[in-house]
Parts: C-alpha cells; sequence; structure tokens
C-alpha cells in the first residue's frame, strides 16, 4: 500500500503546487499596492495604503469605475432578456433548425474577441453608431449572451416538464406558468448567468479598446493603456481593490447557488 | 402554444446577433479585398494584396507561425499541468472539494487585464522570477517582450479552462472501470494509462482546442507581456487597425484568424464524433 500513498501524497503536492502558481500573481499584486515606493517593486518597502488613497481620489478611474459598472449592467439585463427567451425556446419548443441556432449563439465564445472588435469599428462607423452607449451595449450583449444561454440551460434540464404543464392543465397561462413555475425553479442557473455576463462585460478589452468613444473609458482599458504607459504601485492598488471584490464575489456566489456547478 | 412562439421567443437573440455580429463579421469580406491607400485611405477596386502578403511575406509568415507554436506549446503546457489536479479534484472525497475547485475557478473571474499585470511584475527583469534566480546564482534571464514570457502567462491565463473541462471528462468515467482493471491484475500505471486516459480523451480534445483557439485569440497578454514590437496575429490586427489604419489589410488578418478559428472548432467536432461512434 506504500506505493499507493506515495502516489497520493505526491498528486496532492502537485495540486499544492498548481494552486500556488494559479494564485502567485494575485499575491504579487497585493502586495506590491502596500509599498511606499513610487516604481513597482516585490517585496514591497515600507508599507502604506497610499496608493488605494491616490485611486479612489482619481476622477479619471472613479469614472471608468461607474461607466464600466453601467456598461454591465445594461449588458447583462439585455443579455438575460434574450437569453432566458432562448434557453427557453431552444429546449421547450420544437425550432426546426434549432440546433443551427444553438450554434450561432454559442459562436461568440470561439471567436476571437479582438475580431469582434474590429468588425464593430468598421460597422458601427458605416451606420454611425460609432462611440455611442447603444452601440457598446450591443457589443457586450453579444459576448454576454452566451454564457447566459449555456447557464440556464443547465438548469432547465433539470427540471421536469410537467411541472409548467401541470400549471398550464390548472389554467394558468404560459406566461404565467412560465414566471411563477419554471422561473423560479431554474433562479440558480439564471443567477449564474447574470453574474457571468456582468463578469464578462466588465472585464472585457478586447471588444471595448475598439469601440469606446471621446469621453467614454471602462477600468479594465484605463488600466490596459496605464500599464502601457509604465507601471506603478497605483495600477497595483486598484488591481488589488478588484481581486478582494472578486473573491467577496465568488465566495457569496459560492454559497448562495453553488456557483462552480456552472462554470 | 402556437408552432411559431419559439421563433418568437428566439427572436431577440437572432436579432441581436445578426445586427451586431453577423453582418458586421461578413462586411469585413468586401472591406478586405480593398486597395488601401496612405493619407487617401480605403479606394475603390479590387486587390488581393493583403491575402498575398498575408501568405508570402516573411514578416507576416513569422508572426502566423508564432501565433501558431505559441498556441500549441501553451496548450501542451496546460494539459500536462492541469491532467493530474484535474484527476485530484475529480476524484477527490474531500469536504474542501468545492472550495479547492473554486480556487481554480477564482482566477478566471478575475480581471484579465489584473492577471497579466501581475505577471509583468513577476517576470521583469527586476521582478520576483529575476530575484529568485540570481539568489539561485542564475543570472538575469529576459522573460518579458519574447517567447518565453508569452508562453508562461498564457498558461497561467489558460490553465483553469483546461482543467474544469478535464474534471467534467474524468467525473464522467466510472470509477467501477479503473477498479475492474486492477482486480483483473494491472498494476495502477496501466490502468491509469491504458483505461482512464484513454476514457478521458473527449474531454483531452474539447480541452486542448479551447485553449488552442483561446490562445490564438489573446490580444491582452500577448500585447502586455510582448510589448509592441513582439508581435502575434491579435495585436497585428490591433495595430493595423488603431496606429496603422490600414482597414483592408486588418480586415485580411481578421479573416484569416477567423478561419482558423472555425476549422479548428470544426475539425475538433468531427474528430468527436468519430471517437464518440467508436465508443
Amino acid at each position: 500500500m506504500t506505493a499507493a500513498r506515495v502516489r497520493t501524497w505526491f498528486l496532492r503536492a502537485w495540486v499544492a503546487l498548481v494552486l500556488g502558481f494559479l494564485m502567485l500573481p494575485v499575491v504579487v499584486i497585493a502586495l506590491a499596492s502596500l509599498s511606499r515606493t513610487s516604481y513597482l517593486t516585490v517585496p514591497p518597502r515600507g508599507l502604506t495604503l497610499h496608493w488605494f488613497a491616490q485611486v479612489l481620489g482619481d476622477a479619471e478611474y472613479l469614472h471608468a469605475i461607474g461607466f464600466s459598472v453601467v456598461l454591465a449592467l445594461v449588458a447583462t439585463i439585455g443579455s438575460l432578456g434574450a437569453g432566458v427567451a432562448a434557453s427557453f425556446a431552444l429546449l421547450r419548443r420544437r425550432v426546426a433548425g434549432g440546433a443551427g441556432v444553438a450554434a450561432l449563439l454559442n459562436a461568440p465564445l470561439v471567436f476571437p474577441g479582438v475580431v469582434v472588435g474590429v468588425a464593430l469599428l468598421q460597422f458601427y462607423a458605416m451606420v454611425h453608431l460609432n462611440g455611442s452607449l447603444v452601440g457598446l451595449a450591443l457589443a457586450h450583449m453579444v459576448i454576454t449572451v452566451p454564457y447566459v444561454v449555456r447557464a440556464v440551460t443547465a438548469s432547465l434540464q433539470g427540471i421536469d416538464p410537467e411541472l409548467e404543464h401541470a400549471a398550464r392543465v390548472l389554467g394558468a397561462s404560459g406566461p404565467v406558468a412560465f414566471f411563477t413555475v419554471t422561473l423560479p425553479l431554474i433562479r440558480p442557473g439564471v443567477a449564474a448567468g447574470a453574474l457571468f455576463s456582468f463578469i464578462v462585460s466588465f472585464d472585457n478589452v478586447p471588444v471595448s479598446i475598439f469601440l469606446l468613444g471621446a469621453g467614454q473609458m471602462t477600468l479594465p482599458v484605463k488600466i490596459f493603456t496605464a500599464i502601457e504607459y509604465g507601471v506603478d504601485p497605483s495600477i497595483a492598488a486598484i488591481s488589488t481593490m478588484l481581486i478582494v471584490l472578486t473573491g467577496l464575489g465568488l465566495a457569496v456566489a459560492e454559497r448562495w447557488i453553488g456557483f462552480h456547478r456552472f462554470v | 402554444m402556437t408552432p411559431g412562439s419559439g421563433w418568437r421567443l428566439l427572436a431577440p437573440a437572432l436579432l441581436l446577433l445578426t445586427v451586431a455580429f453577423v453582418v458586421p463579421v461578413g462586411m469585413m469580406v468586401p472591406t478586405s479585398v480593398r486597395p488601401y491607400v496612405p493619407l487617401v485611405g480605403i479606394t475603390g477596386g479590387f486587390t488581393a494584396r493583403y491575402y498575398t502578403r498575408l501568405l508570402t511575406d516573411s514578416y507576416y509568415l513569422e508572426i502566423i507561425g508564432r501565433t501558431l507554436a505559441l498556441g500549441l506549446t501553451v496548450t501542451c503546457a496546460t494539459l500536462v499541468i492541469g491532467y493530474p489536479v484535474a484527476f485530484f479534484l475529480a476524484r477527490t472525497r474531500s469536504r474542501w472539494r468545492s472550495w479547492l475547485t473554486i480556487l481554480v475557478v477564482f482566477p478566471l473571474m478575475l480581471n484579465l487585464v489584473v492577471r497579466t499585470f501581475g505577471w509583468i511584475a513577476l517576470l521583469a527583469q527586476n521582478g520576483l522570477v529575476n530575484q529568485a534566480l540570481q539568489a539561485l546564482g542564475v543570472g538575469p534571464v529576459k522573460l518579458l517582450f519574447n517567447f518565453a514570457g508569452l508562453l508562461i502567462g498564457l498558461t497561467h491565463i489558460f490553465l483553469p479552462f483546461m482543467v474544469l473541462v478535464l474534471i467534467g471528462a474524468i467525473q464522467n468515467i466510472p470509477r467501477d472501470v479503473e477498479d475492474a482493471a486492477r482486480v483483473l491484475g494491472a498494476s495502477w500505471g496501466s490502468a491509469f494509462f491504458r483505461v482512464t486516459l484513454p476514457l478521458s480523451a473527449p474531454g483531452i480534445l474539447s480541452g486542448s482546442i479551447l485553449v488552442f483557439v483561446l490562445t490564438i485569440s489573446a490580444l491582452v497578454t500577448p500585447r502586455l507581456l510582448g510589448g509592441p514590437t513582439y508581435q502575434v496575429m491579435s495585436t497585428l490586427i490591433y495595430d493595423e487597425f488603431l496606429a496603422r489604419l490600414n482597414w483592408p489589410a486588418g480586415s485580411a488578418q481578421s479573416l484569416l484568424l477567423t478561419a482558423m478559428v472555425l476549422a479548428l472548432v470544426y475539425l475538433s467536432s468531427r474528430l468527436a464524433r468519430r471517437t464518440g461512434a467508436r465508443a
């Protein structure tokens, strides 16, 4: 049995090493954000929260955060509406060519983001949607709708269609049956889809960077361009805030809906 | 329940994808064959020069080759590093299982720019990795703006995808099959390599295709770790559209990248169907 135990411990050590590798940049950023130096250095020299104060007092960062949140909310609401309806239609209604529709809905998942970005840059210039919030929101809905469809479909597959039929037999109209029976049952899938959608939109660079108009700036594009100009601890500070928020959000989502089942 | 109700429900999603995805991407086809004249812009007429240049000029061929080489090495690296992790997470009965899985998911949910930024701090000339190497007596190694840097950064970014796909595949293999092989006298090694590993082949295939496709499409990480000089296909497209303003050339490059991605996805679905039929 000793060979089996050696294998088990070897496997555990490997898993620990890989998880450490995955967390390494996260830890490094958090440490770098605390340094007193004006340049990026790890381990930090001296400890200060100055960089956090600087970021939170920077009007450009605050504007970018606000803009990203609004954009992500608009995109999420839009792709939830379109995505929940589409998943329901594909799974519960017999639609000829449903497989093709499903493939189209999932296409943005594997499509290069940069191609979607430049295609829309050119198209919006032609139809005079360039630099508009509408155009940007539509672009973000395209890249977030597959995540909603995937999570909602997974949830829908787990519930019995007879429950909705029973509601219909008892006199509920189609929409009433959907909103009072089916929707509450697929709530975890809808919540996971919404969370995915928000994160994907909030994180996006390759599409946003081509479509932002004058006076528009999302947080990740702001950080991206800031890094291209040169790294300093204030970038580490805003990054650390995102790390903490993402961690908290994920922990809450895991306790609430068992988030890892939907990934 | 009218027959048309399915299409009515699909209408918003289909309209969205048509207007903001299918049509804009399709419009790049005519753009890619228009001649671009510097300081004038896109002119009328027809030219195939952006395609021929892309497929014959050594500058572009090197970038295409580098992009594919990165895709291949990152795929292999994530597979080798990730398989044991996925195997452990799929088979463990530990009560920490879901939280360990969340640790794999966490980097995936964390902003991509932030993750890449961490690697800049690690891989820079005076970064943590070089500090550690120097403490071991190895001179500073150049890890940014070259293949090594992109390989490390992209492997980190896409490892969670590979692990999550493999967990799903390994969970689908009944433990009994392995136990049966052991009972019939197979050593652990031959049970693993002749039973478990082949049965997880569909997961290995779909995980590999996913990571390969994501790697050759990646923009943010190659740009930040490779800088403006060490180009891959997506950063080339980025510069063509935003810096050189040569949209026809950029469209040709975009369509080539798209064709490569779609060909891979198509091939893998063919392959998956064939292995599925044989099993």
